[in-house]
């Protein structure tokens, strides 16, 4: 009853708000030059259910037959304030849950922003990290309907022109509601031009330290669960986690390196592979230990006229930073742990993708590319390695591709990729060997005139055999096709295919043999101005997405698709 | 004072403030009360409604944490197994297909979990979780935050089994403590079966002689249970009858009888459960 009133006055103060702004805005824009802007993006999917590639089984495809989500963003600045409200719309969406559906609407989020000589003040929900974002990342990422915004307060103060001190406080968002834990922090960042002012060396070091205090909800709900355990496997948990981390990055030129160190106190996390002893036996399975935790992260680059290289490493351990530990997957992220594999965009080549792992990992990765002076040939390598603290192969990735740019008439692309992926551990498949693929593709750019163009585009993965059922891994065998005709600035149409042609032990099966599957597709985009319109027709299987190194696992998707993105 | 100064002081007091006191962890016994008590002595039992599937290899470790919550709570736990789901489907060679269509019927009706092994308990949306479902994680807290209030109605189950006939017939009394002032309140019944050996995906690979326990084999009522429409007041006593015949496949003696009282529409919340051996 409490929050439901609670809810009522924000709503009543945030429409009154808004409706004094937007009443007095017309005078306001011609005076003080007040500026409201906003963006639009929505989806809505109709679902056709096709049980043979496992779309199915839930409520979509079952019942509901539709589903949609918007996001209203909105931007008004007059006065020396920064107003903004983002309006929320859920219908039986499969995003929150993949396999369930999920309604709600309303104000997804809001902020009120002022600059006050020296000091900068915000409240509301509010987007912002400390370094590159280990031990705090307030963000938002919509494919996974990931939205981790601190709702409270946070105080900048500018020390002096290069110096800024950072405060916040507040508790983070859980869909339109928060969670109880507080958290809370701050930072000090800075700039330094080593030299005079024609200097091309500089440094910017900072310093954060955020603590997440647990709800006696959450506490009782943590002591209950070790009340369980034997005496060998329980501990004290704490109330309180402090992270701290200390970071820099130091400019020369064409060359630029950062580094950060991050220390998180003993904190209470969870091991899904944890290890009970019952009697004779061992379980294996979700178990809670206290412990600190570290993560060494460092990136070094260098670029130069047709030539860039960088080097990344990081190293994991016990960095699972949540608002509560009942939280697990992509649900109540306090930090965010860089990723140390490329974004792959083309189909097959981004099927299998390495999910960071917060309890233990020892990663680099090696980025270089290279383009001739006449800018006709460019060159591009990836090498990519992630092992556990054991020294268990988790992820191996080697990508090279050319391009070649004939004139303005035509441009060729041709790479190749291959994998090592530990399907046991990301997808937890017991007693499957290590994934191995190989996946060669080409890309060809055709421009018969300055608006219309067509692209090709093949792609095929081969993976290895699995001896113990004398198959081949996983799915099999893949091929891709697309076909892709752009009339700019308005329509593009794009037609695809994926081709299950060689069916693995994950493969649908029919009449108790393996099939392989046709996944086709259809796109049509339509642009007009900032208007963004897209139709598709989508049978896609099964598989893993990730954004930014935070992934799940996605069940196949049958069905038609509109999206609209607009900005005004 | 210089701006440094001041904010290297805030940061030294804050530092200062780290101590806390500790919660209080009392670590498992060997084993805990699970001997029947009578009716009138019944205090607070609740349902938890595992989610499970035989290629599910997270799901042994979700059913040990209950059978470790057994040990603890005695009869004050109810559990019930439901095979539904993505990893639901039986093997070739699996001995039994766990699924039946009342299980489909709840998990649609509780709504689907995030990942897997999943339980829901007592029907109830704890503050933190996005739905009814709850990960393994949180199973114990929220059992611990039912038992803390007393029964609303009190279950007893009183059964007849035939072993000739495999009848059973069943007089489910329900005794009401409370003040029941919900709009639409039901009963409903389940026969679960322990002690079934067969094919189980786990972290070793897949096991042929897996113990599944609790398994939900009958929804008596419908799967959404069956409303009491009759006057729910304090101290009034119910009695609902039902009769079934138990198939040959199951071993009876390892087979419970699972009534519980629970409210149906947006909020689903179960008053009281239990559970009694069918035999």
């Amino acid at each position: 009853m409490y929050k439901f009133t609670l809810i009522s006055v924000v709503w009543k103060i945030l429409f009154s708000l808004f409706f004094c702004v937007f009443s007095i805005s017309s005078s306001a824009q011609s005076n003080d030059g007040g500026q409201l802007n906003g963006s639009f993006q929505a989806s809505a999917n109709f679902f056709i259910r096709d049980s043979l590639i496992g779309a199915a089984n839930t409520p979509q495809y079952d019942r509901q037959k539709y589903g949609a989500e918007a996001w209203l963003n909105l931007n008004y600045n007059n006065w020396g304030f920064d107003f903004g409200l983002r309006y929320d719309l859920f219908n039986n969406s499969n995003l929150l849950n993949p396999t369930d559906s999920y309604t709600a609407q309303g104000i997804g989020a809001w902020f009120i922003r002022k600059q006050i000589d020296r000091l900068g003040l915000q409240v509301g929900y509010i987007y912002d990290q400390i370094g590159s974002g280990i031990i705090f990342r307030a963000f938002e990422e919509r494919p996974l309907l990931i939205d981790n915004a601190l709702v409270g307060a946070r105080l900048t103060y500018d020390i002096s022109e290069n110096w800024q001190v950072k405060a916040f406080t507040g508790r983070q968002k859980q869909q339109f509601d928060t969670y109880d834990p507080i958290l809370k922090g701050g930072s000090i960042e800075g700039f330094l031009l080593l030299g005079d002012s024609t200097s091309r060396w500089s440094l910017a070091p900072g310093l954060g330290i955020t603590n997440r205090t647990l709800d006696d909800a959450s506490m009782n709900s943590l002591v209950a669960t070790l009340n369980t355990y034997s005496e060998r496997d329980t501990f004290t948990p704490k109330y309180n986690t402090y992270a701290f981390s200390l970071y820099n990055t130091l400019s020369a030129g064409p060359l630029s390196w950062y580094i950060e160190a991050a220390y998180k106190t003993e904190d209470n996390l969870n091991d899904p592979f944890g290890r009970f002893q019952r009697d004779s036996s061992v379980v294996i399975g979700d178990k809670y230990f206290l412990a600190p935790g570290s993560v060494l992260y460092s990136s070094l680059s260098y670029a130069a006229s047709g030539f860039g290289v960088s080097l990344e490493a990081k190293r994991t351990e016990n960095f699972s930073f949540r608002i509560r530990p009942q939280a697990q997957l992509n649900r109540g992220l306090v930090g965010f742990l860089p990723p140390m594999t490329r974004v792959n965009t083309y189909r097959l080549t981004a099927r299998y993708n390495a999910a960071t792992q917060e309890l233990g990992e020892w990663a680099w990765q090696l980025d270089a590319r290279y383009t001739t002076k006449n800018r006709k040939w460019s060159f591009y390598l990836n090498r990519s390695y992630i092992d556990d603290l054991q020294g268990e192969k988790l992820y191996r990735e080697w990508y090279s591709e050319v391009v070649y740019k004939h004139k303005r008439l035509w441009t060729f692309t041709a790479g190749l990729q291959r994998q090592i992926y530990n399907q046991e551990r990301y997808e937890v498949k017991p007693g499957v060997p290590l994934l191995q693929t190989t996946t060669p593709y080409v890309d060809f750019l055709y421009k018969f005139t300055r608006r219309k163009s067509l692209r090709l585009e093949f792609q095929t993965m081969l993976v290895g055999n699995d001896a113990a059922v004398d198959s081949r891994q996983d799915y099999g065998n893949w091929f891709f096709g697309l076909m892709e005709l752009s009339l700019a600035p308005r329509w593009v149409f794009a037609v695809s295919d994926m081709y299950n042609f060689s069916p693995g032990r994950n493969s649908p099966e029919l009449d108790g043999e393996k099939k392989g599957l046709h996944y086709p597709r259809l796109d049509v985009y339509y642009t007009q101005k900032a208007n963004r319109f897209s139709l598709s027709y989508i049978k896609q299987v099964e598989g893993v997405v990730c954004t930014g190194g935070i992934c799940r696992l996605e069940p196949a998707f049958s069905g038609l698709r509109f999206t609209l993105t607009t900005i005004f | 004072m210089k701006p440094y100064v001041f904010f290297g002081l805030c940061f030294v007091l804050g530092l200062a403030a780290c101590e806390e006191i500790p919660p209080l962890v009392i670590p498992a016994g060997e084993d805990g009360n699970t001997v029947e008590t009578p009716v009138s002595e019944q205090k607070r039992q609740v349902l938890l409604e595992e989610f499970s599937g035989v290629r599910c290899v997270n799901c042994p470790a979700g059913s040990d944490a209950i059978q470790v919550l057994l040990g603890i709570y005695g009869p004050q736990l109810v559990p019930v197994n439901i095979h539904a789901g993505f990893f639901a489907e039986p093997y070739p060679e699996s001995r039994y297909d766990f699924q039946i269509q009342a299980g489909y019927g709840i998990l649609e009706y509780l709504g689907q979990p995030l990942g897997f092994p999943t339980a829901v308990i007592n029907r109830k949306q704890f503050p933190g979780e996005d739905n009814l479902q709850l990960t393994q994680r949180a199973w114990a807290g929220s059992i611990a935050d039912e038992l803390l209030e007393p029964p609303k109605v009190k279950i007893d189950i009183i059964r007849e089994f035939s072993q000739e006939d495999r009848a059973l017939q069943l007089e489910v009394d329900l005794y009401v403590e409370e003040k029941l002032s919900f709009e639409d309140v039901r009963l409903s019944v389940f026969i679960t079966e322990s002690n079934i050996a067969d094919f189980q995906l786990t972290p070793e690979g897949k096991v042929g002689n897996y113990q599944q326990k609790h398994v939900l084999r009958e929804v008596i009522t419908d799967f959404k249970g069956e409303p009491l429409t009759s006057p729910l007041a304090i101290g009034q006593k119910l009695r609902k009858s039902y009769r079934m015949s138990i198939p040959e496949l199951w071993k009876s003696e390892n087979c419970s009888i699972v009534a519980f009282v629970h409210l149906n529409g947006e909020n689903k919340e179960v008053l009281q459960a239990h559970r009694v051996d069918l035999e």
